[in-house]
């Protein structure tokens, strides 16, 4: 019976430990602004877009505690400023470097998010629960979320295009504890 | 995780064979989670089941599932807000209970899913409380809660808030 007794504060002391501080954690919300608004046509080189994280307090705060990366986001709205229909991709280029041809961002980056279908001259609103749905390359942000935080973005699409993001916005969720 | 489950719950059969001094209830119990530094997720309903069994006088073990639907979270970024709806999440596991009176304490263990548009995580979920315990009938009772949720991976937790209303029926009690 004594056993018993002592048996659910041990469990909990137990459980306590083996989950180590977890107490002492959270969820916080990272941010970065990209230009608004973004232009993109098609040529012999495209315009990447420089997403430095180390400028959000948020990350800077809790990047030597970040253990996790929970939720992703690529918010903005789309538009097409062509007649014909556009297939849009987003790409990651871990150099950050700006200014590649599509086949050096395709050699040197990941495709990390689409397709979204923009129909001839019309917008689509990509809001957090689609854009979450959008990833297809969720580790290499997750990667560079976790490395220097520092990374450039291409939004093309196939064929010739050309497109204007507005309010485009890169969101993380990190769980960062001590 | 599977073998802490596997072991808790095979001695919680066990316990139950070896019981027979005891009782079985089952329950059911519907209330509020309130999630804790999380930036992304707010206040939602909670629902779910238990089966107390009591194998001393002084201690209980009981299996629960549970579901709860956090709350949508809008937040300010770069002055535009976004909205993220919240998690849908899955709980199931084993709580051990001392049962002093109408108090009582208890610590648990079990697996938390959280699922969301484009995400879906799974966790080890430790969970400890305080509940309250009042009888209503002879197989009835009333059970208040309040506990902390903690979803652990990787080293960090999601943290919630739990408050509870419940009501249990005793399907089996020896003397």
């Amino acid at each position: 019976m004594r056993t018993l007794r002592t048996a659910v504060p041990v469990l909990a002391l137990a459980a306590l430990a083996a989950a180590g501080c977890f107490l002492i954690s959270g969820q916080f919300v990272v941010n970065h602004a990209l230009p608004t608004p973004l232009t993109v046509v098609s040529g012999a080189t495209l315009a990447g877009t420089d997403v430095d994280l180390n400028t959000s307090s948020s990350y800077t705060d809790h990047k030597d505690k970040l253990k996790r990366v929970e939720d992703l986001a690529l918010t903005g709205d789309f538009h097409n400023n062509t007649p014909t229909a556009a297939t849009v991709d987003v790409w990651l280029v871990k150099s950050a470097a700006l200014n590649l041809s599509l086949a050096q961002v395709q050699a040197q980056g990941t495709r990390l998010w689409g397709p979204l279908t923009v129909a001839g001259n019309t917008t689509e609103s990509v809001d957090w629960d689609r854009s979450a749905k959008l990833f297809v390359g969720r580790q290499a942000l997750i990667d560079e979320i976790q490395g220097d935080g520092h990374f450039s973005l291409y939004v093309i699409a196939g064929g010739s295009f050309n497109l204007t993001l507005t309010d485009g916005m890169v969101i993380a969720v990190i769980g960062a504890a001590n | 995780m599977r073998r802490i489950l596997g072991l808790t719950l095979a001695a919680m059969a066990l316990s139950a064979g070896t019981a027979v001094a005891g009782g079985v209830s089952v329950g059911a119990f519907g209330g509020m989670s309130l999630p804790i530094v999380q930036e992304d997720q707010g206040n939602g309903s909670l629902y779910g089941v238990r089966v107390p069994v009591q194998i001393v006088p002084l201690a209980r073990v009981e299996g629960f599932w549970s579901t709860s639907a956090l709350g949508d979270k809008t937040v300010d970024v770069g002055g535009i807000s976004q909205t993220r709806t919240g998690s849908d999440v899955t709980t199931f596991g084993v709580n051990g209970i001392l049962t002093m009176g109408g108090f009582y304490p208890f610590a648990g263990i079990g697996s938390a899913k959280f699922k969301r548009d484009g995400v879906e995580d799974t966790f080890t979920s430790y969970h400890f409380g305080l509940g309250f315990n009042i009888p209503l009938a002879p197989k009835f009772s009333v059970d208040l809660r309040g506990e902390l949720q903690a979803a652990v991976k990787d080293g960090t937790s999601r943290k919630m808030g739990n408050l509870t209303l419940g009501v249990s029926y005793d399907i089996l009690t020896m003397p």
